[in-house]
């Protein structure tokens, strides 16, 4: 076996192992924390790839999704004291029904015009979590989420429920690689790539779009889910219009499309801003620049940079296939 | 059998009329041309048959179906499928995946057990995979699978075209100026591959301006001139005919 296979074999096992490991690097609270809200975001920003990267349909609102989840979530876990995973299900469940009471209506629209409604939706949505004081409890949030218990292990410190955080993540990453590997995930992209085309071929775009529109908003009330376990409270400022961006930012900046660049953005874009604390509001600027730097450089994302690394460890493709055609 | 018909079919795009009163039909298991001189309607008549506009006047007919209120995936499920004059392929995707889309409506794995990859999707999916290697084996793209579509050549893009076309396991395939842009020699292997395509029993329409192609193996061929079809027949007969050879032949030698 040369390099190049070892390399190929092993390199999600290295990633997992290094995951698996952090806890025991990072052992302060604070920098875990920072970990689960990435590994929060990557699950989040994973979805709204499925829906703009994959399908090809912007939205500028998907934090009301996440919003969705987490008060479902909130509300199921102080009110009627349900297990983690129904609470889990049941938020990507409620984000679903709303993915498609939004995305029906939506696809008579195109472009800019679909991305001011998602807008819109992510602000109303904002305003009801804010303005419906008998569910939500408005501006004042809701307390005392207990830890979730599985198994009889309570997952009551950043460490242990890093482990449930990344268990969750992978489980999201292999269901929408599966996804996107499939006859169903070859419709999605031959939306995006091309409507006619697609149409001509059989692909009731219509319908694949409301497919995509119901699989992002799952899993991104899977991921408002897991954030309101992790903060035991949650109220509305949490899922202002900024976030929905933040999130844009996350999926762009790792790749469009890209499944290991959704994740490195939603990573890269959670630390920035906590490393750069110390530093003041300068910050901002640094993380904007940060952005447009790797949009300027990087257009494919750091999925891209991933994708180019690879090839060299791996022997590059058009290398391998010259040596092919030589023998 | 009349596989396709059109009764007094007609458009009109803001007062201009695009076709008017076509009468056509194509038999089962035949090849059938469509020539006309640039502008004649021609990509628009293949337009009114997929799908893509629907008629303001007359009806279209598949199989004995009045199929004109259908939308274009809705045809292509039923067994119409097309390529596209100006190339539309999807470019970021492989060519494998672009032949695969093909199958999309012959293949059933629903979103759950596509992320589950339950033993029926994935046994699918190999046989997906299988199938569509046979065409693109016989458009010669077999070794080109893994490539991205939108890096083929301009030719082998065209046989894309085809390929993916005949993934939908279609018993009508709509070719829009397949030989266009394609040198002598890929000129005859296509000829010889749309004679394939017939002996398979897929009936094939086919729009194209270059003669000796067309002329050599046609069935039958419908002329159209400004939006009206002004004869059809044999090849014999169309060679022959009067109002063919002044509105198209003549005009060109
Ligand atoms: N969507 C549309 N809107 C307005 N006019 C259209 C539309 N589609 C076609 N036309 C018009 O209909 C006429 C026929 O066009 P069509 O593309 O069918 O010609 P064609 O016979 O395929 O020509 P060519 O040999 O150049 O491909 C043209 O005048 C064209 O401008
Ligand atoms: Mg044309």
């Amino acid at each position: 076996m040369n390099f190049a296979n070892i390399y190929k074999k092993t390199r999600i096992w290295i990633i997992l192992a290094v995951a698996v490991m952090l806890p025991f690097i990072v052992t302060n609270n604070y920098w875990l924390h920072i970990a689960n809200i990435a590994g929060i975001f990557a699950i989040c920003s994973l979805s709204l790839n499925l829906l703009t990267g994959c399908t090809g349909l912007f939205s500028v609102g998907h934090i009301a999704f996440y919003g969705i989840g987490a008060y479902t979530a909130a509300l199921l876990a102080t009110k009627l004291h349900a297990h983690f995973f129904v609470s889990l299900i049941c938020a990507g469940i409620m984000a679903m029904i709303f993915g498609l009471i939004l995305g029906i209506p939506a696809l008579r629209l195109k472009g800019v015009y679909l991305a001011i409604s998602t807008l819109a939706f992510g602000e109303i949505t904002y305003q009801v979590f804010v303005n419906w004081t008998a569910v939500t409890n408005g501006t004042r949030g809701i307390l005392g989420i207990e830890p979730p218990v599985i198994l009889g292990i309570k997952f009551n410190n950043y460490q242990k429920y890093y482990y449930l955080v990344l268990l969750i993540l992978v489980i999201v990453v292999v269901l929408i690689r599966n996804l996107l590997h499939s006859r169903i995930g070859r419709a999605l992209f031959s939306v995006r790539e091309g409507e006619i085309a697609a149409s001509a071929l059989g692909v009731n775009t219509v319908m694949y779009k409301v497919i995509a529109f119901a699989t992002s908003s799952f899993f991104a009330g899977v991921a408002g889910c897991l954030y309101a376990y992790e903060v035991h409270f949650i109220s509305p400022e949490s899922f202002i219009g900024a976030e929905s961006v933040s999130v844009l930012a996350m999926m762009v900046v790792g790749g469009i499309g890209s499944i290991p660049g959704s994740i490195a953005g939603a990573v890269v874009l959670t630390i920035i801003p906590e490393a750069l604390r110390s530093v003041g509001d300068i910050r901002l600027v640094i993380y904007g620049a940060a952005i447009v730097a790797i949009i300027i450089f990087a257009p494919k994302g750091i999925g891209g940079f991933l994708e180019w690394v690879d090839g060299l460890l791996m022997g590059s493709r058009t290398g391998k296939k010259m040596a092919e055609r030589e023998d | 059998m009349n596989i396709i018909e059109t009764k007094k079919m007609g458009i009109t795009f803001d007062g201009l009329v695009a076709l008017r009163d076509v009468d056509f039909s194509a038999k089962k298991g035949e090849i059938t041309a469509i020539i006309g001189p640039n502008g004649a309607g021609k990509t628009t008549f293949f337009n009114l048959i997929a799908g893509f506009y629907t008629p303001t006047e007359g009806t279209v007919y598949f199989k004995g179906n009045n199929i004109t209120k259908y939308k274009p995936y809705q045809r292509a499920e039923q067994g119409i499928a097309r390529t596209f004059q100006n190339i539309n392929l999807f470019k970021d995707m492989s060519v494998l995946d672009n032949a695969l889309v093909g199958l999309h409506c012959r293949s059933k794995s629903n979103v759950l057990s596509s992320m589950l990859r339950t033993p029926g999707q994935r046994k699918e999916e190999r046989a997906m995979r299988e199938e569509v290697m046979e065409y693109l084996a016989f458009l010669g793209l077999d070794s080109y699978k893994d490539e991205k579509a939108g890096s083929l050549s301009y030719g082998m893009q065209k046989n894309l075209e085809i390929a993916r076309a005949l993934a939908l396991r279609p018993e009508v395939i709509l070719l829009d100026e397949p030989a266009s842009g394609l040198n002598t020699q890929d000129l005859s292997e296509l000829s010889q591959r749309i004679l394939k395509i017939r002996d398979k029993g897929i009936t094939v329409i086919l729009i194209e301006h270059k003669m000796d192609v067309v002329m050599s193996i046609s069935d039958r061929i419908a002329v159209l001139n400004f939006g009206e079809k002004i004869a059809d027949g044999s090849p014999e007969d169309i060679r022959n005919d009067q109002k063919v050879i002044e509105a198209y032949l003549g005009k060109e030698e």
